[in-house]
């Protein structure tokens, strides 16, 4: 067996559809499992506005009538990883890390601990006092959620991953439970600074702040040159 | 996390690379996730399993355990039939986390052909892919 560590690639995909991004991590995910293909991959990027359901759904935490966004042309998509419903927007930063945890050697439980690390030390970068709570798991800022996480494992694979809120329109956040809570506000960046830093920044201090913690170091890879590698 | 000489694998059952557990009792397979995969996981907050009578290849995804924020899938270990699931971990899906190869079983599978078994993995071949 090969013990060396696979490379770690980023890929920026900017504003990018759900699904396209869903059907790319499964490309990535089913590419990595058969051994076609060694680097782990980090993808980021943002969403257009799109509602998410959990592997166990969260139609039930759906505030107002489908009917209702589908006027707004908000799409409810359902998806395997674990959690319940959420809001992805632009101004939200969506970091997919498609990482052999199994081969690294990191249990499931860490791996979640350390993307709520990644978060929590992005936002006191920007002067965003967030924090774990006892409350649920995800990123919080006094009783307002600002970072989520949801995550699927196959054959030791992850997929799905984390989303910050840096500057978004919250409103559809008022439209669910967010995460299947009910009575809970969500929060950004923006909201709490005032005046925010700008989406690009925090990326970059997101980056820089996963590979502090996990160790890992990463190689910028374009779109082009990964659909090339599948 | 555990370190691989605190898990407990006992010797009188099979193994598989994606961690599940088998165990031969006459006819009749009972299967479960390992001491590792447990550990990995972490708190386990619910068990998705099939029903009696649903048939799946080796290989084939038959479940799931979400831990916290995530969902990870479960693996035939070989091809068979459904009998029986363990309905405690509807109400208790922490018994896997404190007794997995106990009272954390997850179901009860009739083999489609019976001698699969003894081409699972034993615990050293087990311990073998754990240390990579």
């Amino acid at each position: 067996m090969d013990n060396s560590t696979p490379e770690k690639w980023v890929t920026d995909l900017g504003v990018i559809n759900y699904q396209e991004a869903y059907t790319l991590q499964q490309q990535i995910s089913l590419a990595k499992t058969e051994g076609d293909l060694t680097p782990d991959v980090i993808l980021v990027l943002e969403h257009p506005p799109v509602f998410t359901l959990g592997k166990r759904g969260g139609t039930e935490n759906l505030r107002v009538p489908p009917a209702f966004l589908k006027e707004k042309g908000i799409p409810v998509i359902p998806t395997k990883r674990g959690g319940n419903i959420t809001y992805h927007g632009p101004g939200q930063i969506v970091l997919y890390p498609i990482v052999d945890i199994s081969r690294a050697n990191i249990g499931i439980a860490d791996f979640v601990n350390t993307l709520e690390e990644t978060m929590i030390r992005t936002c006191q970068t920007f002067g965003v006092n967030a924090a774990r709570n006892p409350k649920n798991h995800g990123i919080w800022v006094a009783n307002n959620k600002i970072g989520s996480i949801g995550l699927s494992v196959k054959h030791g694979v992850c997929h799905h991953g984390l989303a910050l809120n840096v500057n978004l329109d919250l409103t559809p956040f008022s439209w669910i439970n967010p995460c299947g809570l009910q009575g809970v506000g969500m929060t950004s960046m923006a909201q709490d600074l005032g005046n925010p830093p700008m989406t690009t920044t925090v990326k970059t201090h997101l980056l820089d702040n996963l590979s502090h913690v996990t160790g890992f170091s990463f190689k910028t890879v374009t779109p082009e040159q990964l659909k090339k590698a599948l | 996390m555990k370190e691989i000489n605190e898990l407990n694998l006992p010797d009188d059952i099979k193994y598989t690379d994606d961690h599940e557990w088998v165990k031969k009792d006459g006819e009749i397979l009972t299967i479960g996730i390992t001491d590792y995969a447990q550990d990995q996981l972490g708190e386990i907050v619910f068990v998705e399993v099939p029903e009696a009578g649903d048939s799946f290849d080796q290989g084939d995804e038959f479940g799931t355990v979400e831990s916290v924020k995530a969902v990870s899938e479960m693996y035939m270990p070989i091809a068979g039939e459904v009998v029986e699931v363990n309905e405690a971990l509807e109400d208790g899906p922490e018994l896997v986390n404190t007794s997995c190869y106990d009272q954390g079983w997850i179901m009860k599978i009739k083999p489609q052909n019976p001698s699969d078994f003894e081409a699972l993995l034993d615990k050293a071949a087990y311990l073998d892919t754990l240390r990579g």
